[in-house]
């Protein structure tokens, strides 16, 4: 390694130090001060260690609220992203083999899904008519509508990576549509599910309004709307907050950190075939 | 005869049949997640239920500012809105189209106990009263730190011109006079809107006109003051450095310690103290803003908010009940114990307990002369326009002229008069 390099490195380093490890001490310092310490916003040490004491506040408040909102964003997140995952695969597949006007208008309705935004009121209406309304499954339902559009993209771009031979040597083979899809292609699209489950898992475990009108209720808090335990107009327990911050952050930090490499991969390995 | 033993009987079985059923009710309740709003729901639902042991309570929270407005219309729109709610009283009352939406409280026995001045904010256009008062009135003025008063040997002012010079000595002791926190940026309205008692004494009809479009913020010089204040105190380079950036957190750290003098604010505030510097609650006093005739001093006051019952509400006559619970002077005391007293409670012969927080005693004269206290302009008329924290932080930040912002100003708030339909917008 020349000294040049060496130097670069360091600036890469610290850059990246500054910009991803400098805001979460920040927090972490933030969710082990006392309420006066943290209403002072400053990035200092702790005067007086209350890591463990928050901690345990913050799990209590309202009454365990903090548990049952783990467990509905799970329920969540788990049921949205497999629903995502197995539906876009599908829809992806049959757009990107099939050409043809059928498909352009299917295609013309998942760029509709990206850029019109959905409507509230209305959609509480139909939600309130089908009796899903203040429901986990009917909340899934909305975060796979809502998000449904993203990941058919995402796979339809890497199945055109897929040669089409490989479809109609299973179809020699004697292999029926479905079989094709289930035993020679999902295998293959694994890069991309995984990017699917990483990026769509995030975005459903990190949705803050849409759980907010659509799921309304003490028994259905998420844990982003926990936040709101903590944080008025007037007056604001930083501290606690920053603790719940902190809770809510871990589980998508060890998704990332299991899935770091997949995530990269499967990023440039749909980006290859527009 | 037979027909009617048969029916009264069947009657009487109904009658207890629903006897039963009343037996178990939960009321939902949706409140803001304000700290005090919270105790005070626990501490009444938890009396009404130990009065009252077959009913129970589901609290539920909810954010305040731009988005809790949301979620409050949304669920109203969609019918899906708990059976009590606590809301903002005032124009943001009028908003929620009252008339249809909820339910009329006129009949209960507790109105008796509620004060004139607060029903007025909670008729809906028909004149029928719809909620009952929930918490504290708070009051727009000036935080000062009494160390810094005494050690200077300074009075609090009564106009503006000695206001002023405070301020300039205050300066010349080398000390921050004015403490503006522009990072939350509502904090920056506080001259204009606390200067409406100055604004009414001067011209009486002006909310009013101003709601019939006929008087303007640009146009009406004692409604301009405020604007020109804003821009006086940041001319006098009497604030403190980094008014930009500093929050609303900072400034009532600052005129609690000492690290500022004045400090225009809500006296919410004090509750922020309180948890935080304990110590400093009674080193801050507080004032009302004021205007050019020492005579004519008093008091803006932000009435509180109120609860409601939803026209729609399954459990409507519980709710009902539990309202009436609530507008009584044993509830006051509740919320009282609960959330402390940062300001009078609108029942009457609801009295505050004597170790109140030093700005609350400072507020309480105020209210006991009829004629010191005038509701802030939000509670007399519907029109606030959206832009007015951007605007006043332009002007306080000497970014633009203050006759540029009221102009300005007025075209903002057309939008909003025409979005709600005014006559003769």
């Amino acid at each position: 390694m020349t000294r040049r390099q060496t130097w670069t490195g360091i600036a890469a380093l610290a850059a990246a130090t500054l910009i991803f490890i400098v805001p979460f001490v920040f927090i972490f310092l933030m969710a082990a001060k006392t309420k006066q310490d943290a209403s002072r916003f400053s990035f200092a040490w702790p005067a007086d260690w209350q890591l463990w004491q928050n901690f345990v506040e913050v799990i209590q408040t309202r009454n365990y609220m903090l548990l049952l909102a783990y467990f509905n964003s799970t329920v969540i997140t788990v049921g949205a992203v497999t629903g995502l995952v197995i539906l876009a695969a599908l829809v992806g597949y049959v757009l990107q083999r099939r050409p043809g006007r059928m498909s352009n208008v299917v295609y013309g309705f998942i760029l509709a899904g990206l850029m019109i935004p959905p409507a509230v009121v209305p959609t509480i209406w139909v939600l309130q008519g089908l009796g899903l309304f203040k429901t986990l499954h009917g909340m899934i339902l909305i975060q796979i509508a809502y998000n449904l559009a993203f990941s058919v993209l995402l796979y339809r771009s890497f199945i055109g990576t897929i040669p089409r031979d490989l479809d109609e040597a299973a179809i020699i083979d004697g292999a029926k549509p479905l079989q094709i899809f289930w035993k020679v292609v999902l295998p293959l699209l694994k890069p991309v599910t995984v990017t699917n489950i990483v990026v769509q898992s995030l975005a459903v475990f990190n949705d803050f309004t849409n759980p907010l009108y659509y799921l309304p209720g003490k028994e259905n808090v998420t844990v982003q709307l926990t936040l709101y335990n903590f944080q008025g107009q007037f007056l604001s327990q930083f501290n606690l907050l920053f603790m719940n911050i902190l809770l809510v952050t871990i589980p998508p930090l060890i998704v990332f950190i299991f899935f770091n490499r997949q995530i990269v991969a499967g990023m440039t390995a749909g980006a290859v075939k527009g | 005869m037979n027909r009617l033993i048969h029916s009264t009987a069947l009657a009487g079985a109904m009658a207890l049949v629903a006897g039963l059923a009343q037996a178990e009710v939960t009321l939902s309740v949706l409140i803001d997640n304000n700290p005090e709003t919270v105790a005070m729901m626990e501490a009444l639902t938890a009396a009404y239920t130990a009065a009252n042991p077959d009913v129970t309570f589901e609290i539920e929270q909810r954010t305040g500012g731009a988005e809790g407005d949301n979620i409050v219309k949304t669920r109203l729109a969609t019918g899906e809105m708990a059976d009590v709610f606590n809301y903002n009283s005032g124009s943001l009352f009028q908003a929620l189209n009252p008339q249809q939406t909820l339910a009329d409280m006129s009949s209960l026995g507790g109105q008796g106990n509620v004060l004139d001045s607060f029903k007025q904010v909670v008729t809906s256009p028909d004149g029928a009263v719809r909620g009952v008062p929930f918490g504290p009135a708070m009051g727009g003025g000036i935080f000062y730190n009494i160390p810094i008063y005494q050690e200077l040997g300074l009075t609090p002012p009564k106009t503006w011109a000695e206001f002023m010079a405070n301020n300039e000595k205050i300066k010349a002791a080398g000390k921050v006079a004015v403490i503006q926190t522009y990072t939350d940026t509502w904090t920056s309205q506080l001259f204009i809107l606390a200067d409406y008692f100055n604004v009414q004494a001067e011209v009486p009809n002006f909310a009013a006109d101003y709601t019939a479009n006929k008087a303007k913020y640009a146009s009406t010089p004692a409604a301009m003051r405020g604007f020109e204040r804003l821009e006086e105190v940041f001319k006098a380079g009497v604030l403190n450095e980094d008014f930009g950036a500093a929050t609303f957190d900072d400034g009532m750290r600052m005129v609690s310690t000492g690290e500022g003098a004045h400090y225009p604010m809500l006296t919410f505030g004090i509750g922020n103290v309180k948890q935080n510097y304990p110590d400093n609650l009674n080193d801050m006093g507080f004032f009302a803003q004021p205007g050019n005739d020492a005579a004519k001093n008093g008091l803006t006051v932000w009435m509180p908010a109120a609860i409601y019952v939803p026209e729609a509400s399954a459990n409507k006559e519980e709710a009902l009940k539990f309202v009436d619970f609530v507008a009584t002077v044993e509830s006051c005391q509740t919320m009282i114990s609960a959330a402390g007293a940062s300001g009078p409670y609108l029942i009457k012969g609801c009295e505050l307990p004597a170790d109140v927080p030093q700005a609350v005693k400072d507020m309480l004269p105020y209210f006991q002369t009829e004629g010191m206290t005038a509701p802030a302009l939000e509670f007399l008329s519907p029109i606030k326009g959206p832009a007015l924290e951007q605007l006043t932080v332009e002007v306080g930040s000497g970014i633009r002229p203050a006759a540029d912002a009221a102009a300005l100003y007025d075209q903002d708030v057309e939008k909003q008069a025409k979005q709600l339909g005014l006559p003769n917008w």
